[in-house]
């Protein structure tokens, strides 16, 4: 069964993406104002989401090991797995958001870049991030898991702020595209499809990337553990 | 087709493949990482043995 679930998710998957891509560039109309630029957003759109969700995956794998960490240390480094994966994965998306976004932005503003909130609170998001992934790589110690725990969840805080940007504050980005007042949002269905797609194509190819990213930790763990042993046999 | 036209197909196009160079890189590098995680901890547990 879980061979074929092996099997079966990427498949599905890969032809979600295939589909995903059918509908934005052959199915989904230009934009009435943007034109065909416009399509950038189905991929940009599906990427932001799946970070957010995958930061909010390692906020929740932080606070399980800041939980755990004393009373049980085996659950507490399968959540700890969870957050770095989470964390990892997400700031690969939120890669995506800012490398697409400013290509999008060059045609349809003439910059690349603005520091208005909505950018700009993505950028520190992504800051934070990868300043955890750094403290993770570079820190040692049995302290460093209960730091980046803590940044984890630091981090997580910045989520929500991104996503009311654009609602508390007057931004060159776009008005929401779902949840915001009326005038904003797509109208024509079709591009809501697509968008639809998209989002689930890539939120089935990020859920694949975060478990493999996930079982390798649980290896390096693994491997940390037995390396420990050793340690304590050759010292006695 | 316009000039226009062809700036935004290529910027479309653009911003499209650099999401999959970062998607289809960032597994190569998941790949790497995990045969030399699995490779480690068979070595490791071999040695204890």
């Amino acid at each position: 069964m879980k061979k074929i679930a092996l099997i079966l998710f990427p498949a599905i998957t890969i032809l979600l993406m295939i589909w995903g891509y059918y509908q934005a560039i052959y199915v989904a109309p230009d934009d009435a104002l943007q034109g065909y630029i416009f399509r950038i957003i189905y991929y940009h759109v599906p990427s932001a989401s799946v970070a957010f969700l995958f930061f909010a995956i390692s906020l929740i794998g932080s606070i399980g090991y800041l939980t755990y960490r004393r009373s049980s240390p085996a659950r507490a480094q399968v959540a700890d797995a969870w957050a770095l994966a989470g964390a990892e994965v997400g700031v690969v998306f939120c890669t995506v958001v800012l490398t697409t976004g400013p290509i999008w932005g060059r045609r349809a503003w003439g910059i690349w870049w603005t520091w208005d909130a909505r950018l700009t609170t993505t950028l520190v998001l992504w800051l934070i991030y990868v300043s955890y992934l750094l403290l993770r790589r570079f820190a040692a110690g049995p302290q460093m898991q209960t730091l980046a725990a803590v940044l984890g969840i630091f981090g997580a805080l910045d989520v929500p702020i991104v996503y009311m940007s654009n609602r508390w504050w007057r931004t060159q980005h776009p008005a929401p595209v779902f949840g915001g007042d009326q005038d904003s949002g797509m109208k024509d269905p079709t591009m809501v499809h697509a968008l639809l797609w998209n989002m689930l194509a890539w939120f089935c190819w990020g859920l694949l990337v975060l478990f493999l990213r996930y079982r390798v930790e649980r290896k390096h763990q693994q491997y940390a553990e037995i390396e420990a042993e050793e340690a304590l046999t050759s010292a006695n | 087709m316009d000039e226009r036209n062809i700036l935004d197909h290529q910027f479309v196009a653009a911003a499209y493949t650099i999401t999959w160079v970062i998607q289809l890189a960032y597994l190569a590098w998941l790949g790497v990482k995990w045969r030399s995680e699995k490779r480690n901890a068979e070595r490791k547990s071999r040695n204890l043995r």
